[in-house]
């Protein structure tokens, strides 16, 4: 295996999802994103009255590779990491937490959030969460049946020629 | 390995472009942004100095499509070719997919082309991973420059077991890039249903 494997399914995404939803709903920010340590998005939610979110993969491939720019600084420096990012502008704050070895909690609000609450909470369910994603490393495997790899080609077929 | 999101159906690979300086890594990675329908690819993200070289990495969501109802997403990125942006190099290779290596065919590049590799398998081995399990391509570019090197020179110095599939190419002008890009991106989706 190259890289540990976040296969989030059933019940785990469902109460990863919950504890979302719960997040925004506290919090009052716009965005709430939970990213894998490879910058894909394992889950997202967003407020209702939010504007159109910007490109998540985007968002994700950069908080990503930030936190591990911000890992390897940390361990240049003698700490084992630090936990958290804040970047705050004149409109508003990106905010990111780490949920275990495996995933970023990342949320996105504007001037009107008092980041002191958002920090209070997002405490709260990066416990939660990262219990959920402790369980998960005891999940099955993944398994394809075999004419996955049939179906892969043809696409592949499809789109390069 | 790939991220699969059972939830939401979906299977997310991460492929690198890597080589020496001034290769062709990004230049692969504009072609496929400017020839992919928009529908399917995202927005490219180029974290780049002023002169355009490549200062932390290039990033490229791309939608294959649907394989047996999961949503088929690979994200390209390139890595900075410059010697001394090494702490930047490992750090994209983490979780890392596939590989594809820009060879450079300039001939007072030869020596660029083998640190290269060699580097490449000093940072996967930081990350615990062997150079052979990884799906890895090897692509050699700029073939249409004057004196380029005899490509059998190139693989001699990288890949002197003839392990991996070559692509010749001239990536300004799009010629191998598409080719390369599906090879490697089937022996990823192969491992993945061997549930490597």
């Amino acid at each position: 295996m190259i890289e540990p494997t976040l296969a989030l399914y059933g019940d785990a995404f469902e109460r990863v999802d919950r504890h979302l939803e719960e997040l925004l709903a506290a919090t009052g920010v716009r965005y709430c994103l939970l990213v894998d340590r490879k910058g894909f998005v394992l889950s997202h939610k967003e407020a209702l009255w939010a504007p159109r979110p910007p490109a998540l993969d985007s968002v994700a491939t950069l908080v990503a590779s930030n936190a591990a720019a911000t890992a390897a600084l940390a361990n240049m420096l003698g700490e084992r990491t630090f936990s958290e990012q804040i970047h705050q502008g004149e409109q508003g704050t990106l905010y990111v937490e780490s949920v275990g070895d495996s995933a970023l909690l990342t949320l996105i609000f504007d001037v009107s959030v008092p980041l002191g609450r958002v920090k209070v909470h997002t405490k709260k369910s990066i416990a939660q969460v990262a219990l959920i994603l402790e369980e998960l490393a005891d999940a099955p495997p993944v398994q394809f049946s075999d004419d996955f790899s049939s179906g892969a080609n043809a696409l592949l077929d499809d789109l390069f020629g | 390995m790939s991220t699969i999101n059972f939830a939401a159906r979906e299977i997310n690979c991460k492929i690198v472009y890597y080589g020496p300086g001034m290769s062709g890594k990004t230049t692969n990675l504009k072609h496929v942004f400017s020839k992919v329908p928009a529908g399917l690819r995202g927005d490219m993200v180029s974290l780049a100095t002023e002169d355009e070289r490549t200062l932390f990495f290039d990033f490229l969501p791309l939608d294959l499509g649907t394989v047996q109802g999961f949503k088929t997403r690979f994200h390209l990125y390139t890595v900075p070719g410059q010697v001394f942006y090494n702490a930047s190099r490992k750090l994209i290779l983490r979780g890392v997919d596939g590989i594809v290596f820009v060879a450079d065919s300039a001939p007072n590049r030869l020596r660029a082309n083998a640190e290269s590799m060699r580097n490449l398998r000093e940072n996967l081995a930081e990350h615990g991973i062997d150079v052979r399990d990884v799906p890895i391509v090897l692509q050699v570019n700029k073939r249409d420059i004057d004196g380029a090197l005899p490509t059998e020179m190139i693989r001699a110095v990288i890949d002197p077991k003839k392990e991996l599939t070559l692509f010749e190419a001239t990536a300004h002008n799009g010629g191998g890039v598409f080719e390369t890009l599906k090879s490697v991106s089937k022996l990823v989706l192969d491992r993945l249903s061997q549930n490597k």
